[in-house]
């Protein structure tokens, strides 16, 4: 037995097992961004449950807004805006449950161990876990966006589509980008991690205008632009899909939002891999990635 | 982890030290108290050694074990595995070794052991198909294949455990660090394991294998070498008999025979031995043998053929022949002054300041032992 | 434990006295010291005060931004001509807090339990009823949320200009609605635990989402009269819409209906413009038993699923 299922190491000795060439640790990362998405994505036909709360349910919460502006008498581009930021929340609670405070539950598990212990690189396995919810994200934003849009009429005018492609996807890489720096300070934090995930709905909800244009909170609403990925992308989605509205946003054109969305995307993966790392040493050197109980 | 070429792999004697450390020292603060954790140790374990570390729980062992996986800093000292330092190339040592611990409940239950397994193989890095080849492999291996398609979460205690040891293989390791692997399991499931991971060593020299545990017989059974761990400090290292031979010198024997012209007197007489006296020829209790027993001390194991030869001399006929040997426990005890079930059972202890206590923070501290002031202690310099 | 050496059969002087038959499962004593040390131990899991941080996140900055979130809605459309609706929906916003503390926080006692603390299984073979244990905990989670309301009033009273006289305040009608309120919440999220009790570990998120699919029928943030009919009478079937209404009379007199009003099917059946308290009462006490004889039903219904597919310790995730 041993021979057949122990074969003899495939490398001569551990330093050229050891030593992985630039490629094969970029092919190594990818496999593990693969790896960890597996789950995530399994589970999805394993566990049908969240189609009921992470499709149908938020659906009715974004009506409970798009019906406060009924009761108001608000412009139908109100009930749109309701609509957007409806669907854009699953991305948002993508970023925050299951990237953010992920890594807090997986020391609860008894996982964050092994995967500090294996040699790819963190965020791979972070990447990993937003790119499995992804799929339920986009599921859930879809049929918020698709079934909200029929049932109450919106009306979208959308003149330039390559734009709003773009900023959709910016606003994604942007989020993502945050969650792997949140991911890194929730690893310190033990639970209060969880805690702050709590910080992260209404509250950054208000700030960034998910129900209203967000320019109309004055100096908060400009910050909220210049700092959450939530509020710009938002915004300068919002002003693509309904070009041509009499509503003033009070925001930056979308082009220089898109702009800013670049930059957030480049500084938070920066910072993102620089907090990684320099907070998984502190983690180390406190003894933090392997005790539970905190 | 694969180069893509055949290679003929590095005899032991080729490879730098599979574990290096000088002056380990862990420490962890709970406020205004200091707790030591680890207190100065060192360690060398050539390549291809299955080595052990044996002591009671709060020993240190699982503290230590987590500077060598580079999952915790040293608070002072420095480590190598093989030749990389555990501070600064993590990266290397990650690609080299794995990790497998008792209890363990990781992993995601919604998945079926093969897809946990294949998951775990992403993570080292095994391109998609080759890692799922090396799963079936190991699932067989390890005896699940017929839980191939099970969900984790519905495994029981021991199926997990395999599960979990073969994750420990799916990167081929140079080095696997092995945390009370058997911790929970039955008797026939621990040996299993056991046996598994013989064999995994057995087929390539170089393999190393550490191993963390408290149950002294797993110890004597796989270890070539066993550093006895105590309080945060290497008590003593050595091979299972060197250890023993610490307490107990000479050989002892429990002799029975059909009859002994002249009682035990003749056979102290006999070069070799130290002492024979004649013991009970049965239990309290027992059936009465009509057999003549006797408890032989000889200087060394050499001395007793000569016994046998004298024996058959005087035209007595060996019954039994039992060797009386110390255990690893009565090791521990001879350097601690304590039995090891003592020391797990004695109750929590006020704090003192720099005392060396259990291997994870929050543990509670132990009573300093003012019997065994460091340096009192006979400790083993390694080698 | 006995002492070695002891007899260990039960029943005798060694093994810490004669059994009692007063711990049986259903005992009125029993089941009152159980509940009420769910509810310590609750209070002092929950209970968050001695934590600025954890207090400043769920007793001011989530409530609080929950209700600026709607009063920045009414004051782009209306500005001050939608003022009146402030006081609307801050009190609907404050209340709100009791309704995710009853009804989300026990479905989350059922995650925290079985996910995190691994003790929902110590729990349910433990000779206490597990609902006792849940309800238990939800009174202390309740009584936390309270926390939340009173800081979300007093700040609506005191930064947004909602217009609140002390002496109007109908005290009864208060202490009634919430007694009434929050039993049939418990209820409800009784129900949500049963629910929660069979799927897995990602189910953190759920119980927020039915507390804000519940939002959209508990005339919370805006008059039912705006739903259409079905989905209106969904909501008037459910203990929340009455309760809020109830204390939202209380404690505002003048304030809009939630129940009645212009196309509301309360002002289409009945005739009247809304309810009076009376009526509110009732239909909360009537809405309450209701909810609370379904939850009877689900929940055993529930556990008895989760026993039978051992779910009660299975800890999942992805």
């Amino acid at each position: 037995m041993s021979s057949r299922l122990f074969p003899p190491p495939a490398c001569s000795s551990p330093a050229e097992a050891a030593a992985w060439t630039r490629r094969r640790a970029w092919a190594g990362n990818l496999r593990a961004l693969v790896g960890r998405a597996y789950p995530r994505v399994r589970g999805l036909n394993r566990e049908p449950s969240w189609i009921l709360f992470e499709i149908l349910l938020p659906f009715l919460t974004t009506s409970a807004f798009v019906f406060v502006y009924r009761a108001l008498q608000a412009p139908p581009e109100f009930v749109g805006f309701a609509v957007l930021g409806g669907a854009m929340t699953a991305f948002w609670l993508n970023v925050v449950w299951m990237m953010a405070a992920q890594l807090y539950w997986e020391k609860d598990q008894g996982n964050l161990e092994l995967y500090f212990s294996a040699p790819m690189d963190m965020m791979s396995v972070l990447l990993g876990m937003a790119v499995g919810g992804l799929v339920m994200s986009s599921f859930r934003a879809a049929a918020v966006l698709v079934v909200a849009t029929l049932v109450y009429g919106v009306a979208y005018s959308v003149e330039q589509w390559l734009l709003l492609v773009a900023v959709f996807v910016l606003t994604l890489a942007a989020l993502y980008g945050l969650g792997m720096v949140l991911a890194s300070l929730f690893l310190m934090w033990g639970r209060e991690a969880w805690h702050l995930t709590q910080l992260l709905t209404e509250p950054v909800y208000f700030v960034s205008g998910l129900n209203f244009p967000v320019g109309r909170l004055g100096l908060i609403g400009a910050l909220a632009v210049a700092t959450i990925p939530l509020a710009v992308g938002l915004d300068a989605m919002r002003q693509l899909t309904f070009s041509g509205t009499d509503i003033a946003f009070d925001t930056p054109p979308p082009e220089i939002e898109a702009l800013i969305l670049v930059g957030m995307t480049v500084v938070f993966t920066l910072l993102a891999r620089w907090s990684l790392r320099a907070l998984e040493t502190r983690a180390r050197r406190e003894g933090r990635l392997t005790v539970r109980w905190r | 982890m694969t180069s893509g070429t055949s290679r003929v792999p590095a005899q032991p004697a080729d490879l730098p030290a599979a574990i290096e450390a000088r002056g380990i020292r862990r420490e962890y603060r709970t406020g205004s108290t200091v707790v030591t954790a680890l207190d100065g140790v060192d360690l060398d374990v050539p390549p291809g050694e299955f080595f052990g570390l044996l002591g009671p729980n709060g020993a240190g062992k699982t503290t230590l074990i987590k500077i060598l996986t580079t999952l915790l800093l040293p608070t002072a000292g420095a480590a190598r595995v093989f030749g990389f330092d555990i501070e600064h190339q993590t990266r290397q040592i990650r690609r080299i070794m794995n990790m497998v611990a008792g209890g363990e409940q990781s992993g995601y239950g919604i998945l079926e052991v093969r897809e946990q397994l294949w998951m775990f193989s992403q993570f080292y890095g095994l391109a998609g198909r080759e890692g799922w080849r090396r799963v079936d492999e190991l699932v067989e291996a390890v005896g699940l294949a017929e839980q191939r398609h099970q969900r984790v979460s519905s495994l029981s205690t021991g199926q997990r455990q395999r599960m979990n040891v073969a994750r420990g293989l799916l990167n081929d390791p140079w080095i696997l660090f092995l945390d009370e692997p058997t911790l929970g399991l039955d008797v026939s499931s621990a040996r299993g394991i056991r046996d598994l991971i013989l064999d995994w060593q057995a087929a390539a020299g170089g393999r190393t294998v550490l191993l963390t545990t408290h149950y002294m017989a797993e110890a004597d059974e796989l270890c070539d070498r066993i550093a006895i761990v105590d309080r945060g400090r290497i008590l003593a290292i050595g091979t299972p008999s060197e250890l023993k031979r610490r307490v107990q010198g000479e050989s002892v024997f429990r002799l029975e025979l059909d009859r002994l012209d002249g009682g035990p007197a003749t056979l102290a007489a006999l070069p070799g031995v130290v002492s024979a006296v004649a013991a009970a020829a049965a239990a309290p209790g027992g059936p009465v043998r009509q057999t003549a027993v006797v408890n032989l001390v000889l200087h060394d194991d050499a001395a007793l053929s000569g016994v046998v030869e004298a024996l058959g001399g005087i035209g007595s006929r060996i019954v039994a022949l039992q060797k009386s040997e110390p255990t690893l426990e009565d090791v521990f005890v001879e350097l601690v002054g304590r039995g090891l079930e003592e020391e797990e059972a004695a109750p929590a202890r006020p704090a003192r300041t720099t005392t060396a206590i259990g291997s994870e923070p929050g543990s509670p501290p132990a009573r300093p032992d003012t019997s065994h002031e460091a340096g009192d202690l006979e400790e083993d310099e390694p080698h | 434990m006995s002492e070695p050496g002891a007899p260990s059969s039960p029943g005798s002087p060694g093994v810490g006295g004669a059994l009692d038959p007063a711990r049986v499962r259903g005992d009125p004593g029993e089941t009152w010291r159980a509940f009420a040390t769910a509810t310590r131990l609750g209070w002092q899991m929950e209970a968050n005060w001695t934590d600025p941080f954890l207090f400043f996140v769920y007793s001011v900055a989530k409530p609080i931004a929950s209700v600026l979130i709607l009063v920045a809605m009414l004051e782009i459309i209306g500005g001050s001509a939608t003022r009146e609706y402030r006081g609307y929906v801050v009190v609907g916003s404050a209340l709100w807090s009791f309704v995710m503390a009853g009804i989300a926080g026990l479905a989350w006692s059922i995650l925290d339990d079985r996910e995190r603390y691994r003790m929902l299984k110590y729990v349910v073979v433990s000779p206490s009823r597990l609902s006792v244990v849940l309800m238990g905990r939800g009174v202390a989670r309740v009584a936390v949320g309270a926390m939340g309301a009173v800081i979300t009033l007093a700040f609506g009273i005191v930064l947004l200009g909602v217009s609140f006289d002390l002496a109007r305040v109908d005290w009864p009608l208060v202490a009634l609605s919430m007694l009434l309120g929050l039993t049939g919440i418990v209820a409800v999220g009784l129900i949500l635990a049963a629910v929660i009790m069979q799927t897995r570990q990602e189910a953190w998120s759920y119980p927020e989402a039915v507390a804000g699919a519940l939002f959209l029928v508990s005339g919370a943030v805006f008059p039912l009269a705006v739903l259409p009919d079905p989905v209106e009478l969904v909501g008037l079937v459910t203990p929340l819409p009455w309760w809020i209404e109830g204390v939202r009379r209380a404690l505002l007199p003048d304030s809009v209906s939630g129940i009645g009003g212009q196309g509301s099917l309360w002002t289409g059946l009945t005739g009247t413009p809304a309810p009076e308290p009376i009526q509110v009462l009732v239909a909360l006490f009537v809405t309450g038993v209701v909810s609370t004889l379904a939850a009877a039903i689900i929940f055993r219904a529930g556990t008895r699923r989760a026993s039978s597919l051992g779910l009660f310790d299975r800890t999942t995730g992805s």
